[in-house]
């Protein structure tokens, strides 16, 4: 068997005359946590439904825990667990009758499946709401509980989509934990979001996605070293000097700089010199800077660097 | 995949029943009809409220006058439309009850061939009777037959009674006058009739020979199975609703991701509200024997219509689930539905009271065809296999609701 959790090839989906995925390949190692970042739209929750059997793709293939998504459907989803990213529970269940229920339709019964739904509560910190109806809970614990609900059946990769929409820092580092802890367990997760922080704290892999095409596959620290500057952008609302374009590009701290409408926006090297540099300059041509905007280099500028677009937009 | 589908199943009644609005809906509503409705319209039989004349087939047998002079006074009777001809030939006994046993009327008189002869032998035989039939299904409701019963008596007494009165005034002024000089000075309140003790005419009901019980349904009869049909679709809603709220919650979406069939999903969606079918018409049944001492009939045939009735209804839960993207589409679809369907199919109000057309159409919906096997069973006290053709119907319905439904059902 291969040594990869997820071999995708030339994955395509198609809806009518929309490409929402354009032959994309990857391969995911057992035991990785990897993240799919992009914005809404990007093809994220189209590629999970594609890996966890719930479309065929339009052409290419993926093979999942060993398994072809197309010729073997049913093998690939004992061994996966999905938490999609709504919130996919009964509220007017408890949070045990929730669990119970998607244990039993992984064929759990009896005491083992008692022991899973006590195991998940506890470590989603639920054991003690256990009995109390779902809808009574916050934001952050239908969050966890949604987790729990994919973690029954102890899946070999489980796919995480937008697992952390909507809730409190608090619940978010709550979640961050618990996903750490499975990673310690050696399970594979597959994690979209659109929050690069995410990512970048929880994946070892990140691939870009935008517009249904990978625009880059690499660990976090790789991308923003390679990929990243810092990105400053100065408000001058009265429009530049003749000429101030090019002394801005001609600094030693600038990769590049381009008019935008009202703004001027500059890909720094080393991001305080260059903005103490830039003020210097704007400060000697007599330039009035109405707004001023830095972005350290992460992955957010990572990927609008390479898309042109922030990723919450 | 069984124990999936009885997992799912055990999560749906739980779900169902901690939402009490739900389940008073499912059965309180229908209850309350029962028991209002059939109140209220109990003591209603001898009031004719209906402006409508009611068509009254006459199979005219009679070979002297009389029996054409009952038919011209009913004719002329703002109530009634007689009908002696069928198909331009007199109507025979035989269309008669097909008449009837097919729901075409609700009732048909019979006037017998010596219904002239035996009003006349009265002269000389006091006993003497001459005898109506009034035809009717057993299942009709008394609110309707009776005035048609009333109207046809009085008016067969009161040709029957001026008949004989020439002869009884010429027997009584001969008696009076009998060898009395100054005759012509005796006032008329000398002359006496002898009073009739007895009524000439007899009227009596029965049922077409085919249909052998002569029993008659009262209110509850009709509105039991009426209103438990009624309610029972209304499960319509509550499938639908649900159906949506999978999808948009995305459990759906999480279930399929699970080794789980798509024909096991389904089933373990419908499963819980057929049976919360069954578990209504068990209740509302047992509301109507235990309180108020309606006779069920051969069980067995209230289970197979009840079986047949709740795939029906489960089955339009699947199909109206694929026609409304929200829940106040999906509500209001239902209702209308489950409504108008109630009230063409004879739960309402009995089908034979509405014009033709409408009778035609009460046939395309369920309805009709539940409240015809339970009347069967109920009043006409067939077994199973007289209740076969509705529950045939029935399954038929339901067949094709799923069939379209499924076609139409998208999972995601």
């Amino acid at each position: 068997m291969s040594k990869n959790a997820v071999e995708a090839h030339l994955l395509e989906k198609r809806y009518g005359e929309v490409e929402a995925l354009r032959a994309i390949s990857f391969a995911i190692r057992q035991g990785e946590v990897f993240g799919f970042l992009g914005p809404n739209g990007a093809g994220k929750t189209t590629t999970i439904s594609l890996l966890s059997c719930l479309q065929e793709p339009t052409s290419g293939s993926a093979v999942v825990a060993g398994y072809d998504v197309v010729d073997a459907p049913g093998q690939v989803k004992k061994r996966i667990g999905l938490v999609p990213q709504e919130l996919a529970l009964y509220p007017t269940l408890s949070a045990r009758d929730n669990l119970h229920f998607f244990g039993s339709i992984y064929g759990l019964r009896g005491r083992e499946l008692r022991m899973r739904v006590d195991e998940s509560l506890e470590l989603v910190g639920l054991a003690e709401r256990a009995r109390a109806a779902v809808k009574t809970f916050s934001g952050g614990m239908k969050r966890r509980l949604n987790i729990a609900a994919g973690l029954l059946h102890r899946p070999e990769v489980l796919f995480l989509d937008e697992p952390t929409v909507g809730v409190d820092p608090q619940s978010r580092n709550a979640i961050f934990e618990h996903i750490e802890q499975l990673k310690a367990g050696g399970m594979t997760i597959i994690y979209t979001t659109h929050y690069m922080e995410e990512a970048e704290r929880l994946c070892d892999r990140v691939a870009i996605i935008d517009e249904g095409r990978i625009v880059a596959l690499d660990p976090p620290c790789q991308l923003i070293g390679d990929l990243a500057e810092g990105i400053i952008h100065l408000g001058i609302a009265n429009g530049a000097a003749d000429g101030l374009l090019e002394k801005v590009r001609s600094l030693k701290q600038v990769r590049a700089a381009e008019q935008l409408d009202g703004r001027i926006r500059v890909e720094a090297v080393h991001t305080k010199e260059a903005l103490i540099r830039l003020l210097e300059l704007f400060n000697e041509t007599n330039t009035n800077v109405t707004g001023l905007e830095v972005l350290e280099p992460n992955l957010e500028t990572v990927f609008l660097r390479l898309t042109g677009k922030r990723l919450r937009d | 995949m069984i124990r999936q589908i009885i997992s799912a199943t055990w999560k749906d009644l739980k779900i169902l029943f901690t939402d009490v609005g739900g389940v008073a809906a499912l059965f309180l509503m229908p209850l309350m009809f029962i028991v209002v409705m059939s109140a209220a319209t109990q003591g209603m039989y001898e009031t004719d409220t209906s402006d409508q004349p009611r068509l009254l087939p006459v199979v005219a047998l009679d070979r002297g006058p009389l029996g054409a002079e009952v038919i011209a006074q009913l004719d002329a009777l703002d109530g009634i439309e007689v009908e002696s001809q069928w198909d331009d030939d007199a109507l025979t006994r035989e269309q008669a009850e097909a008449l009837v046993s097919e729901g075409d009327r609700a009732a048909v008189l019979v006037i017998p061939a010596d219904f002239s002869a035996q009003i006349e032998a009265r002269l000389d035989n006091p006993e003497a009777a001459a005898s109506l039939e009034l035809i009717s299904d057993p299942a009709s409701s008394t609110q309707f037959i009776a005035p048609i019963e009333a109207m046809v008596y009085s008016v067969a007494e009161r040709v029957a009674e001026s008949a004989l009165a020439p002869e009884r005034i010429a027997a009584a002024l001969s008696s009076a006058f009998a060898g009395v000089p100054g005759a012509d000075q005796l006032s008329l309140a000398d002359i006496s009739f002898d009073a009739e003790a007895t009524s000439v005419v007899t009227l009596s009901r029965v049922a077409p020979a085919a249909m052998d019980v002569e029993a008659f349904p009262d209110s509850y009869q009709q509105n039991v199975p009426g209103y438990t049909v009624f309610g029972v679709f209304f499960i319509v809603s509550a499938i639908s609703s649900s159906i949506l709220r999978e999808k948009h919650d995305g459990t759906f979406r999480r279930l399929l991701a699970a080794p789980l069939p798509k024909p096991a999903l389904l089933a373990g969606k419908l499963l819980p509200y057929y049976l919360v079918n069954l578990i209504q018409v068990a209740v509302m049944f047992a509301v109507g024997a235990l309180f108020f001492g309606m006779e069920l009939g051969d069980p067995a045939a209230l289970v197979v219509i009840s079986m047949a009735l709740a795939a029906a209804a489960t089955g339009l839960g699947v199909l109206v689930a694929t026609f409304g993207k929200t829940e106040a589409q999906i509500d209001g679809l239902a209702t209308l539905l489950t409504l108008s369907m109630s009230a063409l199919g004879g739960c309402l109000i009995p089908s034979f009271v509405m014009p033709e057309f409408m009778q035609s159409l009460a046939r395309f919906v369920p309805h009709y065809w539940a409240m015809q096997g339970f009347q069967d069973v109920l009043v006409r006290g067939y077994g199973v296999a007289g209740i076969l053709p509705e529950a045939g119907a029935l399954i038929g319905f339901a067949a094709a609701f799923f069939l379209v439904g499924v076609w139409r059902f998208r999972f995601d």
